[in-house]
């Protein structure tokens, strides 16, 4: 019984996880190239999956179909987001400017999100809610397997992109430092946008695929959001292995919270954890240390 | 009398060893010169004995007492001040606010003062900028007090750098590649600044890859390369000797 | 120019300190005389609270240059504690207040200490996890706080009696109004004081440059704690008066978007000044007052008026104040 129920969180946790984990990969890899954070990330899910909500409904029950409008609204808005305040404030060489601009970004969208879609939340039933497996006493529906199917697949693209390929390679390279990717023939800013792009895709992408477990508010990705950045912490900012690996703990933490615990207590014991990290080892779970030059 | 000793230093980064079992005796009084071609370590070596990295292995000694985990900021009120190769100025600052924020350590009046204005206050903060202000004239930038310092051109930021290190009063001044990116006149007007600065009792250190620039203000010579010591003595024996000259051999100045 | 001059023309007598406290002190007295009724009393107190809000924050992000997303956490750290002695031990409340205050400021020191390796952003993001864990903890502890049922029927400050006069009670809101705006007034002195003292400059020296500012021997992560002490206790005072004034508590008072609010207060009138804040903070307050057509969307006026002072006048309202007068040829 007690081994089941613990089977049972451990596979809550790991779908909950892998959408967290999509959700903060976004995040760490801007922090990776542009060492800022975009506030609006939060606001890019919740966007994202409004549209998987519309265009399942518009074509009756596609919501693979709307996947992939949440992919393309996400990567429109990152687009959006690097023109009007990441380009024009790099010019400026503030660090703190562009979260702070990004934070009323993401207060706007919230708001007129309200204003939009209203404060009661949307059923967002897939065609793959309803289809529940059981397995050795555990069960968990077809939603879940998409979940962690697409996840996976997801991340593992990414991984392959950013380790074998050139322009992955040349990322990473600007991630590291920015002089090495101009000796590279690259221009910084065009990997910069790839970068905004893609991570706000997987945003947009990770949204339609929380809703149907989450509730679908306009709030629905700022409550997610502030567990991605601690995860991003955890895991070490920049770093994808140690944000993947957070972002699966923290999915586990957050079920074995609920079942043993009190919901409640999730956030405090999330953000316990990431202050925590932060006294003790502030470089992340898998650290790589490296001491400013001067 | 030696005012800084190091002995058996070594620092290494992601497995690559900046300095690697360095010692050198600085004494009292004198212009000592770090040189080495690029990447030789003479740099790291500047943040070891500011603090600004702990040395893995080996001591420092500062006028006898140890430096041993001492974070860069008490260093300073030990008489150890320093600038940086890559310009940092506080760029949104006033000229003046720049060497006024070098009093930092030598402010000495009751804390409530800082409320209340008093007095005391307003004398010591007379007295900073009276001292700002002829630290400013000496190195020539009097007239732009009032200047953004991000504003300033290469040149004069690098002598704002100089005299805001100056207004900590050190007994040990540690200078990075005073002359990059300085043009011949400005070079020979940071020199001449350098020279009467120990005349007044400062000693210093000059952190420099150009070899002919040290020659004639240095009193002494540690030659780096590869974080390794490579020699040491008075310019006229660093430029007679062979090890030197062939560690610096294609193309750098000789 | 001699020294006396050019200081004639750096200060003129209009921009004298002196003049400034007191012409703020005019103000301060004349406002309910000339806005009277229950609805503009409650906007001024609301505005003073708000000014106090953002002048601790501004000295926290303005001056050492910390993104500080806490804020919120303080305010209500100071509201609940400040309360619940007061209701439940019955601490008098002026002792209650001093603690309010005091438990902010060591919280804020607190978190600095924890976070203060940290720098820029990481700090950013350990703040706002303090804020929602405050925020948390106020919601789900409920013996203590009784979480969203709230607090009710907390008492206003008690009546001073001076002899010879008439007590001035606190359920009179003018006498509210004025005592909040008066310890504002002090509050700003005190900072203003600190920031024109060797204190100011040691902590600008850390937001232009922490490494340079270490080479000058300023200890900056215990110039940090301090000056996360310093604003996280005038948040804690603000939250002891909201609670006082307002007279019920509910932990929503003190979600994240009230940090958020009141970093906006503080950009859009200018971080780095104080001055700035101070008219940041009414503005904002008042704006969806005026714009009462808009009032439900307060929030996303918010948060466009924040991107646009940041991509367009990042000074912000100090900024267009100081354009505009050189346009005038009032400034040197």
């Amino acid at each position: 019984m007690t081994a089941t129920i613990v089977a049972q969180q451990a596979i809550n946790g790991i779908v909950l996880g892998s959408l967290y984990v999509l959700v903060a990969l976004g995040l760490t890899l801007i922090y990776g190239v542009l060492v800022q954070i975009n506030f609006a990330h939060a606001d890019f899910v919740t966007l994202g999956a409004f549209a998987a909500y519309f265009v399942m409904h518009a074509l009756g029950g596609q919501y693979l179909l709307g996947i992939v409008a949440a992919l393309l609204v996400g990567a429109a808005l990152g687009w959006a987001i690097n023109i009007t305040v990441f380009a024009p404030l790099r010019r400026k060489g503030n660090e703190l400017l562009p979260l702070i601009a990004t934070i009323g970004v993401s207060v706007m969208l919230q708001n007129a999100m309200l204003a939009w879609f209203g404060p009661v939340p949307y059923a967002f039933e897939t065609p793959y809610s309803q289809k529940v497996f059981r397995v050795a006493g555990t069960f968990f529906t077809l939603q879940s397997v998409i979940i962690i199917a697409v996840s996976a697949t997801t991340i593992a693209l990414l991984y392959a992109f950013m380790k074998f390929t050139f322009l992955g390679k040349a990322l990473r390279a600007v991630a590291q430092d920015r002089e090495t990717a101009g000796l590279m023939g690259i221009n910084p800013n065009t990997l910069i946008m790839l970068t905004i792009v893609i991570s706000s895709a997987l945003a947009g992408m990770g949204g339609a695929m929380l809703a149907p477990v989450l509730v679908l508010t306009p709030f629905a990705g700022a409550s997610v959001i502030v567990k991605a950045f601690a995860i991003v912490i955890i895991g070490g900012f920049g770093n994808v292995e140690g944000t993947i690996l957070a972002g699966l703990l923290v999915g586990l933490i957050e079920s074995f919270t609920t079942q043993y615990l009190d919901p409640g207590l999730i956030d405090i014991v999330v953000f316990g954890l990431l202050l925590l990290m932060l006294a003790f080892r502030p470089t992340g779970l898998i650290s790589e240390r490296r001491e400013e030059n001067v | 009398m030696t005012l800084l000793s190091a002995k058996g230093l070594h620092k290494s980064f992601g497995g690559v060893r900046a300095v690697r079992d360095i010692s050198c005796d600085i004494p009292e009084g004198t212009v000592f010169a770090i040189i080495g071609p690029n990447g030789a370590g003479k740099s790291t070596m500047l943040n070891l004995i500011s603090g600004v990295y702990q040395p893995e292995s080996g001591s420092l000694t500062f006028a006898g007492q140890t430096l041993a985990g001492l974070p860069a900021y008490r260093r300073v009120r030990l008489g150890i001040a320093r600038t940086f190769q890559k310009i940092r100025l506080f760029k949104q600052l006033s000229v003046l606010d720049n060497v006024v924020a070098g009093f930092h350590v030598h402010h000495d009046i009751p804390a409530w003062h800082y409320l209340l204005h008093g007095g005391a206050f307003r004398r010591d903060q007379a007295r900073c900028r009276a001292d700002a202000m002829e630290l400013l004239a000496f190195v020539g930038l009097a007239a732009r007090r009032e200047a953004l310092a991000g504003s300033l051109s290469y040149g004069e930021q690098r002598m704002l750098e100089f005299a805001r290190a100056l207004a900590t009063k050190p007994k040990l001044l540690l200078i990075d590649e005073p002359a990059a990116g300085l043009n011949a006149a400005e070079v020979d007007s940071l020199l001449d600044r350098i020279l009467t600065t120990r005349k007044q009792g400062v000693t210093v250190v000059v952190v420099e890859h150009n070899m002919e620039l040290v020659m004639n203000v240095a009193d002494r010579i540690l030659v780096m390369d590869y974080g390794q010591h490579l020699f040491e003595g008075a310019p006229a024996e660093v430029q007679k000797n062979p090890a030197v000259a062939s560690a610096y051999l294609g193309g750098e100045l000789m | 120019m001699s020294d006396a001059a050019i200081s004639r023309a750096v200060h003129p007598w209009w921009a004298s300190r002196r003049l400034g406290f007191l012409a703020a002190a005019l103000v301060i007295a004349a406002l309910p005389m000339m806005l009277t009724g229950n609805y503009w009393q409650t906007n001024l107190t609301i505005c003073a609270i708000n000014v106090l809000l953002a002048l601790g924050l501004d000295f926290i992000l303005g001056y050492a240059g910390q993104l500080n997303l806490g804020q919120s956490a303080f305010y209500g750290l100071g509201a609940y504690v400040s309360t619940l002695l007061i209701t439940r031990l019955g601490v008098p409340f002026w002792a209650a207040f001093a603690a309010g205050v005091a438990f902010a400021g060591l919280a804020g020191m607190i978190l600095a200490t924890f976070a203060v390796r940290l720098r820029g952003h990481y700090l950013a993001i350990a703040s706002l996890g303090f804020a929602v864990i405050t925020y948390q903890i106020l919601l789900n502890w409920i013996n203590l706080t009784q979480g969203p049922l709230g607090i009710y029927a907390i008492p206003p400050p008690p009546a001073i009696t001076i002899p010879g006069l008439p007590a001035i009670s606190f359920r009179n809101p003018v006498a509210l109004f004025y005592l909040v705006a008066g310890v504002t007034l002090l509050v700003y002195f005190i900072l203003d004081q600190l920031v024109r003292s060797p204190i100011g400059e040691t902590l600008t020296a850390i937001r232009e440059d922490e490494v340079s500012a270490a080479s000058l021997g300023i200890n900056t992560a215990l110039w940090k704690v301090f000056a996360f002490g310093v604003g996280a206790a005038v948040g804690g005072a603000a939250g002891c008066f909201y609670a006082t004034f307002v007279g019920t508590l509910v932990p929503d008072a003190f979600f994240i978007t009230e940090s958020f609010t009141i970093l906006a207060m503080v950009i859009v009138g200018g971080m780095g000044t104080l001055i700035g804040p101070v008219f940041g903070a009414v503005l904002l307050t008042l704006l969806p007052e005026v714009l009462r057509g808009v009032g439900d969307l307060r929030l996303m006026v918010y948060g466009a008026v924040l991107t646009l002072v940041v991509l367009f006048m990042p000074g912000g309202l100090v900024q267009a104040a100081r354009v505009v007068g050189a346009r005038l040829g009032l400034s040197r």
